[in-house]
């Protein structure tokens, strides 16, 4: 037992990982990993365990530190430095080519030849078969990516990984797209393989998994290591502690909402995405004025196809969706905005912000063609100036100057930029996605803080968010997205539990139609 | 003056030239459809085909060798395409604006190149004797067939690997290792770095077999298209490259379709301006204003089917 | 303090890459040149000193060609700056500039006109057939998806073909030997800005004043501010209710309108007959001069200055040397390679990175320690 306890497969020692744009993803982190466990390493997004991982597996080479494998301290520069030595990763967006099939994915990089050039597909496809055998991960060889199911996928990228040697497998975040069966088979299939001797590196922020199947647990916050801990031998509020921290945790005071007129509306969603998979199926809701309408679920289950079909980013097959009674699902942005609807994307990097442009020039990318801002044909500047440095002042952005490039921000700050804008256009409703995701403490409780405030002012709020604190805490009432469907209502969320509301999230339970249909205020 | 037109179209010489005409926009379209399948945009195959046509020339000259003029064309364009490869992969110039160099360099470098190496200006006259060009060859059987054996018989023998490439490419991308490798990286590069597929290598590898399949369009080019090499013989075939691969989808198929689509203007162009009262530059435009056409259906025709994959996969490169 | 640091940073890059460009075009020139010093000499110095009896004295008439060289590639480099600036990487600046060019001289000789008023309708006109040339490769880029750099480049040779026809076989004066056009009005012809047969018109103020307009434009419109954050961020552009599409169109309109005025001021300015036969090439050194100058219409003149010395060192080499004037394409390609490489010394500028952020970590956590006591 001691010699097992020794037996550390992997060691990251003192790792600090600083990205181009200044970001310090890791400071100064310790890791290690026990021959055949089942380790989480966990922590909320943006707390730096998949910089780490992405170290570990060569995708990324730490700024400092160093990382032992088996005892031997290793240059990790490439995926396949890491592969060489027994490290496989299965990624949280799949690295699969979707017009190759499964098995030529599954080969790719290491492909069988026949007449010494050409691709011996027969081969491939014996090979997978064999491993998928093996390893009881059934996978249709044949079949075309882009036509197989998310939890087939998954296979493959672990089949990739094993047919390529890996003794250690990296997991990052599996479960996020699962369904509850296909979670159930991972779990037998990753315990399966630990009593193979394989060892598994399991990303994850979901304590009733990490509690269910993993032996120790690391983990991190704010990009740094919180310690190394036997599951067994911690509770889940100590992990939670750890994890996020009790201010956060109690940090929203708010009154009871007095919600009045409806302001968004609606009404039977259906959306079917490009691989046939249906969703988001018959979900209807109204959202009004002075009240936060949380959205609560695991990820993939609809959240982000209908916030997208809600700011035009998507067609929904059918249905309404209408904003003080206006048609928002046929209008452009320009329009939805002007109906008075602010959205604080998901990917704030990629619609949040123009991140070579300045502070001031991000802040008023919504409002530059009102007359306030023009002198006729050119920009009223002092106009400007003022309204960025006074949004700069209001929320408390950390920077040099409004002439900083947003880049150069923290993503705390980054994400307080599209806050100030969206939050300062005078919405009549704001639609929240993931609103303080992996950015620091100080700038979430000012976010949330603001939300609040703005919805006792009188403004419409829906928020999403896999966070199921800030979901649960800021929500003055509550539905649960499970499989595209609305899983459940609840009016009132300050009686609520975690325990009940992860059995509706994981589709255990589902609330009666009509306790649901009570969402919709107007019929 | 219609019924004139209709009557050299017909002719065997017209089908002859059209296929003749096509070879050397096929070779660049190749190029374009290997670099596109690896994520490439290789907008430099113009200037490549312009500094291998030269190049061409200039080694068949001092070997008195076509076949080496030709090999030597093939490498400048690999080497041609590395170097694009170094500033875009490595050094991480916008692969358009690397291009771009590639092709001012082949306007002007050429000229002070052909200067630097032999004391002339402007084309190679001189240099230029029926033995250094690429030789046609007469296939036997195939030229005994009446009418089709003139179309498809005589010609050089790098028209005859220009359709050879159509196939040798479809096997190279879909029955080999490397061309599963370069349409992985291609359509989504981190997972082929994943698993080990180095994508710059594939990049660099892609590149550089453009760039050769280029060189083979500008020896074609200088070496017996225009039998010899001025400066401005290449008139934009690497661009209307650029649109074939486009307009077929970027497979080696329909690239070579619209290839012939495009030595269909060109030699069309030949003909029509050869009548009365019709303007050869007008008719000299025809190539240019039916890529643009081409490009105008093909677009309408996928708008539809891009945008829908684009708004589902944002990650992956439609 | 970070900034300026990263500012001096870039500085020093771009000067470096100068210096590559042109030790790779000193490599050529020993390699071609059998007086290299001297080939040096004329290409470095040359433009702007002349050496008499071993007296160096400044040549202003070289300045004047200098400027006069400027004219068109300071429109074309602006009509790259605002196309660019949107991300569109439109081409067609080289046959839109010939057409303008085109353009104008038709108008200068069959519309008649008050002197002045004259010359700046020929260019409104040249400018607004510019813009509805580039409204091709913009719609079908915003309504179909169509790449409007291929597009743009077949438009160059359409550009060329259309104008040569018109030029031989409508508007040709049968009179003269060469293809040319009629001679302008006197009223249309742009007027020369210095005494002595210099080429310098005052189409060279204009380009000036264009330098200021557009860079006001980019930076104190509302137009110019949607173009950029276009170019930067496209999604996030569309997110914040910017009408992408047709902002789209409106930099390649501006941009094609600001390549016909560089090509009809230099027509006008310069000639009094239209006689191009090909295209002129300013569109293509308009892209090397946005690429120097960042897309920054400010740093436009000084960028295209910087070529014209080039170009006319080029010329000297071939005049009195052995080097022809082509160099000057292996030297801006050079340029252009070493300029727009983003990773050119990219590993010093992540240590200055690394360095800046170890000392604002330092600064918080020294900060943090002072507020827990």
């Amino acid at each position: 037992m001691e010699q097992k306890q020794n037996d550390l497969v992997v060691q990251m020692k003192g790792i600090t990982k600083v990205y181009p744009n200044g970001i310090a993803a890791n400071q100064g982190v310790d890791f290690s990993v026990r021959r055949g466990e089942i380790h989480a390493l966990m922590g909320e997004n943006g707390a730096g365990k998949s910089t780490l991982m992405k170290m570990l597996f060569g995708l990324e080479q730490p700024t400092e530190g160093a990382i032992f494998v088996n005892g031997e301290k290793v240059a990790l520069h490439s995926p396949t430095a890491a592969i060489a030595h027994g490290i496989g990763m299965v990624h949280q967006h799949f690295m699969l080519v979707p017009s190759l099939t499964v098995a030529e994915n599954i080969v790719l990089g290491m492909v069988p030849k026949k007449s010494g050039m050409f691709i011996d597909f027969k081969k491939a496809t014996e090979l997978t078969k064999e491993f998928a055998a093996r390893f009881n991960l059934a996978v249709n060889p044949d079949a075309k990516v882009a036509d197989i199911p998310v939890g087939m996928k998954q296979k493959v990228e672990i089949l990739k990984a094993l047919i390529r040697g890996a003794k250690i497998l990296i997991l990052d975040e599996p479960t996020a797209v699962l369904t509850t069966q296909e979670t159930a088979e991972l779990f037998r299939e990753l315990v399966h393989l630990k009593e193979q001797g394989y060892t598994i590196i399991f990303i994850s922020h979901k304590l009733n998994e990490i509690k269910q199947i993993t032996d120790r647990l690391t983990i991190m916050r704010g990009g740094k290591s919180m310690g190394i801990y036997e599951t067994a031998s911690i509770s889940e509020q100590e992990i939670s502690r750890l994890m996020v921290g009790r201010d956060v945790i109690l940090g929203v005071q708010k009154d009871t909402a007095a919600p009045t007129d409806v302001v968004l509306k609606v009404r039977n969603l259906e959306y079917t995405n490009e691989w046939n998979k249906k969703m988001l199926s018959g979900v209807s809701f109204d959202v009004r004025k002075g009240e936060i309408l949380g959205i609560a679920g695991v990820e993939g289950n609809g959240q982000r196809e209908l916030v997208d079909m809600l700011f035009d980013l998507r067609e929904p097959d059918s249905g309404t969706a209408t904003v003080n009674g206006k048609d928002v699902i046929h209008a452009s942005q320009a329009r939805i905005r002007a109906m008075g609807v602010s959205l604080v994307p998901e990917d704030r990097m990629t619609y949040g912000i123009a991140d070579s442009a300045t502070i001031e020039e991000n802040l008023i990318s919504d409002r530059f063609e009102e007359k306030r801002f023009n002198l006729g044909p050119l920009f009223n500047m002092k106009a400007i100036r003022a309204e960025s440095d006074r949004l700069i002042q209001d929320y408390t952005v950390l920077c040099k100057s409004r002439k900083q490039k947003v880049k150069m921000l923290s993503g705390g700050n980054i994400q307080k930029v599209v806050v100030a804008r969206e939050f300062s256009s005078d919405p009549t409703l704001i639609i929240a996605d993931q609103p303080t995701r992996g950015i620091d403490v100080g700038a979430t409780e000012f976010i949330r803080k603001k939300l609040v405030d703005l919805s006792r002012a009188g403004t419409a709020v829906l928020l999403v968010s896999a966070d199921l604190n800030e979901v649960m805490e800021l929500s003055d009432s509550l539905i649960v997205l499970y499989g595209g469907k609305i899983a459940a209502y609840f009016e009132d969320t300050s009686q609520l539990d975690d325990v009940m509301m992860g059995e509706y999230m994981l589709g255990l339970k589902r609330q009666s139609d009509e306790e649901i249909g009570r969402v919709c205020h107007e019929r | 003056m219609w019924s004139q037109l209709l009557s050299t179209i017909l002719k065997e010489e017209f089908l002859f030239s059209v296929i003749r005409i096509t070879a050397p926009i096929l070779f660049a379209a190749l190029g374009a459809v290997i670099a596109g399948k690896a994520g490439v945009t290789n907008i430099g195959l113009e200037g490549i085909m312009m500094i291998s046509a030269l190049f061409g020339v200039l080694f068949s000259y001092w070997t008195q060798s076509w076949l080496v003029g030709v090999i030597g064309a093939m490498l400048v364009g690999v080497l041609l395409g590395l170097m694009m490869g170094f500033f875009a992969l490595k050094l991480k110039t916008d692969i358009i604006l690397a291009g771009i160099a590639v092709n001012m360099m082949g306007t002007g470098g050429t000229i002070f190149l052909l200067y630097m190496f032999t004391g002339m200006r402007g084309n190679t006259g001189a240099l230029v004797s029926p033995n250094i060009l690429i030789p046609t060859i007469n296939i036997p059987l195939v030229q005994d067939i009446p009418i089709l054996g003139s179309i498809l018989s005589g010609h050089a023998i790098l028209t005859y690997l220009a359709f050879l490439l159509v196939w040798l490419i479809w096997l190279l991308l879909y029955r080999t290792p490397l061309g599963l490798n370069i349409r992985a990286v291609g359509e989504n590069a981190n997972a082929a770095s994943s698993v080990g597929v180095s994508v710059l290598k594939i990049k660099y590898i892609a590149l550089a077999l453009s760039g050769a399949l280029a060189g083979f369009g500008g020896a074609f080019m200088s070496m017996y298209y225009s039998q010899g090499w001025n400066s401005g013989m290449v008139a934009g075939r690497g661009f209307i490259a650029l649109a074939a691969q486009a307009m077929g989808r970027g497979e080696p198929v329909g690239a070579m379709f619209s290839s012939l689509l495009f030595g269909l203007a060109q030699a069309l162009r030949t003909k029509v301006s050869g009548l009365q009262g019709v303007s050869s530059y007008l008719v000299s435009s025809i190539p240019y204003v039916v890529t643009i056409l081409g490009l105008v259906i093909y677009a309408a025709s996928t708008i539809k089917r891009v945008k829908k994959a684009r708004a589902e996969h944002p990650e992956v490169k439609v | 303090m970070k900034d300026k640091r990263m500012f001096g940073f870039e500085l020093v890059r771009g000067a470096a890459a100068i210096l590559v460009a042109l030790g790779v075009g000193t490599i050529f020139i020993f390699l071609s040149s059998d007086e290299p010093f001297t080939a040096l000499r004329y290409l470095l110095i040359g433009p702007l000193v002349s050496l008499r009896g071993g007296i160096a004295s400044f040549n202003t008439q070289g300045l004047y060609t200098i400027l006069a060289a400027m004219i068109p590639t300071i429109f074309t480099g602006l009509a790259v700056c605002v196309m660019f600036s949107s991300n569109q990487f439109n081409l067609a600046g080289e046959g839109v500039a010939l057409t303008g060019g085109f353009v104008a001289a038709l108008c200068g000789i069959y519309l008649q006109m008050n002197s002045g008023l004259h010359a700046v309708v020929c260019i409104l006109i040249a400018a607004a057939v510019g813009g509805v040339i580039m409204l091709i490769p913009a719609l079908l880029k915003v309504k179909l998806g169509a790449s409007e750099m291929v597009t743009s480049l077949m438009l160059n040779y359409v550009c060329m073909y259309v104008v040569l026809h018109y030029l031989n076989f409508v508007f040709a004066d049968r009179s003269k030997g060469s293809t040319q056009t009629f001679p302008f009005a006197e009223t249309a012809r742009i007027g020369a800005l210095v005494p002595g047969g210099s080429k310098l018109s005052w189409g060279f103020i204009a380009a000036l004043a264009f330098v200021v307009i557009v860079a006001a434009f980019m930076y104190r419109t509302r137009w110019g501010y949607a173009i950029r954050m276009i170019g930067i961020n496209q999604a996030f552009s569309k997110y914040s209710g910017m009408k992408v599409g047709g902002t789209i169109v409106l930099s390649q309109v501006i941009g094609g309108a600001l390549s016909a005025i560089g090509g009809s001021v230099e027509v006008l300015g310069r000639y009094s007959t239209f006689l191009w036969k090909e295209l002129p090439g300013y569109g293509w050194t308009g892209i090397t001069i946005a690429i120097l100058a960042k897309n920054n219409p400010l740093m436009v003149p000084l960028a295209a200055f910087f070529i014209a010395y080039l170009e006319k060192g080029c010329q000297l080499m071939a005049t009195y040397c052995d080097v022809p004037s082509e160099m000057i394409d292996i030297i801006q390609a050079a340029i252009f390679l070493f300029f727009a490489a983003e990773q050119f010394l990219a590993g010093y500028r992540q240590k200055i990175v690394v360095k800046n952020t170890r000392a604002d970590l330092a600064k918080v956590s020294a900060s943090a320690q002072g507020g827990a006591e």
